[in-house]
């Protein structure tokens, strides 16, 4: 079996502006792949490649060994997508338009009604099935773009921000339902800036940065490339931090805490005791943190345009939902 | 072609103006009533017959016929097109495994449709003025259908093209309206001196309002107005170039749509 996505030097130009630069990689079938990176690092443009809504400048791209040009309809047969923006037929009650798309996919009138049906239900909204999409909160669309990208039953799920404004129990109940469909087969590629939502969900991890493969990794092979902090409270402070061995890349002294910094923590606490003890330290308290997924992130896309927010943290410069809703465009809305 | 997907937004875009009869079906019925009775009932009793044995409201009905179904067959493409592009769902479209030839034919041929109701909306109308009886039936209803479809392939670049809501309201009001005004549907071109009868032959709606005007009364303006050449086999020509050029249209459109331009970033 071909893998789900495979591009290699995708690369996609706006004018001067590369949005891809080069871009090569795999997804395999079945993963849960997570695409990090901060706003502007070609993750959407990487999407929109794939399914039809950008065409690409150079390289090459496949889903399930499909090429997304020459191949384009089997490709975009695989693929469900729920986007960032909230970009759902307005005319019609939400049943039908998961009934239409549906039937863009060849799924014929009744099948697609018993589809919309299910995953109306699967996503909690199943009561608003004969209401308009400009009817429904922000979370009930969020969760509508979800079931519009299952309703075509598809190999590969693309979920493009998928929590980004939502509260804490859609994220969960999001985060539930995308983990069951992966279990069930469904090969996810889910782009996200809230570190935590990775960590949690993905097999792999590909962080991207200016439009550029910066690593690809799982989350725990990334965080073992960070260092590790032991912080060692002595009884007695000396006024100089101690001369440590070559396995503290950097010892700082500071309120009687002694911060050393290590490859591994927990291999390199003994010695580090031992060579304190020896050095006629009394120790006091000791405790190791670990390099968080984040730090790292910032690390490997540190540059001068960066936004990155933990989860639960409000301080994106994304609209807010009502802002993204597009009250002119209701207006203009049945006018002919 | 016509695959369960072609088939599901050919009825999705034949739904979104049956479900609106207030905004797709009243606005012409009301506007034509107007026509009839105000140019043919008021001003027509007034008016010579145009042509020999055609009283005016009687000539109006082709002209009428033609500007109602290529200005709704326009609106609904270029409308469908546009507020799809505005509100971002026609990616529900475009990210579908429907060929790019599919798509086209469906919101064209949907468009098509919307075109011929209203004509033979504007023709019912017509008919409580004035008795009709239809001279040239078949060649009436493939000239209707091929009109109906080039503005609907037209209404589609121009749903592309259009970068907001006004854009739209230009291309209909200040390039449509005035070619099929100046395109004989209120008089006939053999009340013209020569040389705007000359400048009228440059207008491609003169020969679309003369073909249904052929084909629902059996007369036709260029028998006795454009070159002998041409007289001879018109209207067929007109409608074997109208035809050519509906072809060419929707494969641009097809082509459009293939390139992304307008719908993709």
């Amino acid at each position: 079996m071909p893998p789900a996505i495979e591009t290699t030097d995708l690369v996609k130009e706006y004018g001067d502006l590369r949005a891809l630069q080069e871009l090569s990689l795999t997804v395999e079938e079945g993963e849960f792949f997570g695409l990090l990176g901060p706003n502007g690092a070609g993750k959407t443009t990487f999407i929109n490649t794939l399914v039809g809504l950008a065409r690409k400048t150079g390289g090459e791209a496949r889903v399930f060994g499909h090429d997304v040009e020459a191949e384009y309809q089997e490709a975009r047969n695989a693929i469900g997508l729920a986007p960032q923006e909230f970009n759902v037929d307005r005319f019609f009650p939400i049943r039908e338009v998961l009934m239409h798309k549906a039937g863009y996919h060849g799924i014929p009138e009744d099948e697609a009604a018993e589809r919309a049906d299910e995953v109306l239900k699967r996503v909690g909204i199943y009561d608003k099935r004969n209401e308009r999409f400009d009817w429904l909160s922000g979370g009930m669309k969020r969760r509508l773009l979800l079931a519009r990208a299952l309703v075509t039953d598809p190999d590969l799920l693309i979920l493009d921000e998928p929590t980004a404004g939502v509260d804490v129990q859609l994220r969960h109940d999001l985060w539930e339902l995308v983990t069951e469909l992966n279990e069930e087969g469904t090969t996810v590629l889910l782009t996200t800036h809230y570190i935590e939502e990775a960590e949690r969900l993905c097999d792999r991890v590909a962080i991207m940065n200016e439009g550029q493969k910066v690593t690809v990794a799982t989350p725990d092979d990334l965080k073992t490339r960070g260092t590790d902090t032991i912080t060692v409270r002595l009884e007695s402070s000396p006024a100089v931090a101690p001369d440590l061995g070559e396995y503290a890349h950097e010892t700082t002294l500071e309120d009687g805490h002694l911060e050393v910094r290590v490859d591994d923590g927990g291999s390199t606490a003994p010695q580090l005791l031992h060579d304190l003890e020896a050095d006629g330290y009394e120790i006091a308290d000791l405790e190791i943190s670990r390099t968080s997924l984040e730090e790292i992130f910032v690390d490997l896309t540190r540059s001068e345009d960066r936004t990155v927010t933990r989860s639960g943290a409000s301080e994106t410069d994304e609209p807010t939902e009502d802002e993204t809703d597009d009250g002119a465009a209701r207006e203009q809305e049945g006018i002919a | 072609m016509w695959s369960v997907g072609f088939s599901a937004l050919f009825r999705r875009e034949i739904l979104r103006f049956v479900r609106r009869p207030k905004n797709t079906f009243m606005p012409p019925a009301i506007t034509n009533v107007l026509y009839f009775a105000v140019f043919g009932l008021i001003l027509g009793g007034r008016i010579d017959e145009p042509v020999e044995g055609i009283g005016y409201i009687l000539f109006l009905v082709p002209g009428l016929v033609v500007l109602g179904t290529i200005s709704n067959a326009f609106e609904n493409a270029s409308f469908s097109i546009f507020h799809g592009r505005w509100n971002e769902y026609i990616h529900e479209t475009l990210t579908s495994p429907l060929s790019y030839a599919e798509m086209v034919v469906a919101y064209v041929g949907a468009s098509a449709v919307r075109g011929l109701i209203v004509g033979v909306i504007i023709a019912v109308i017509g008919r409580l003025f004035v008795p009709i009886s239809i001279e040239n039936g078949l060649f009436l209803v493939v000239t209707m259908i091929v009109i109906a479809a080039l503005f609907a392939g037209f209404g589609i670049i121009g749903g592309l093209v259009a970068r907001d809501f006004d854009d739209l309201t230009v291309m209909n009001q200040f390039i449509l309206r005035p070619l099929v005004f100046f395109g004989a549907v209120f008089y006939s071109l053999t009340m013209l001196e020569p040389i705007w009868q000359a400048v009228s032959m440059l207008n491609p709606m003169v020969y679309m309002v003369d073909s249904v005007r052929y084909g629902l009364l059996g007369y036709s303006d260029m028998h006795s107005v454009a070159p002998a050449a041409y007289a001879e086999f018109a209207p067929y020509a007109s409608l074997g170039v109208l035809t050519l050029l509906t072809v060419v249209v929707i494969a641009v459109d097809v082509y459009l749509f293939k390139i992304g331009y307008g719908l993709t970033d």
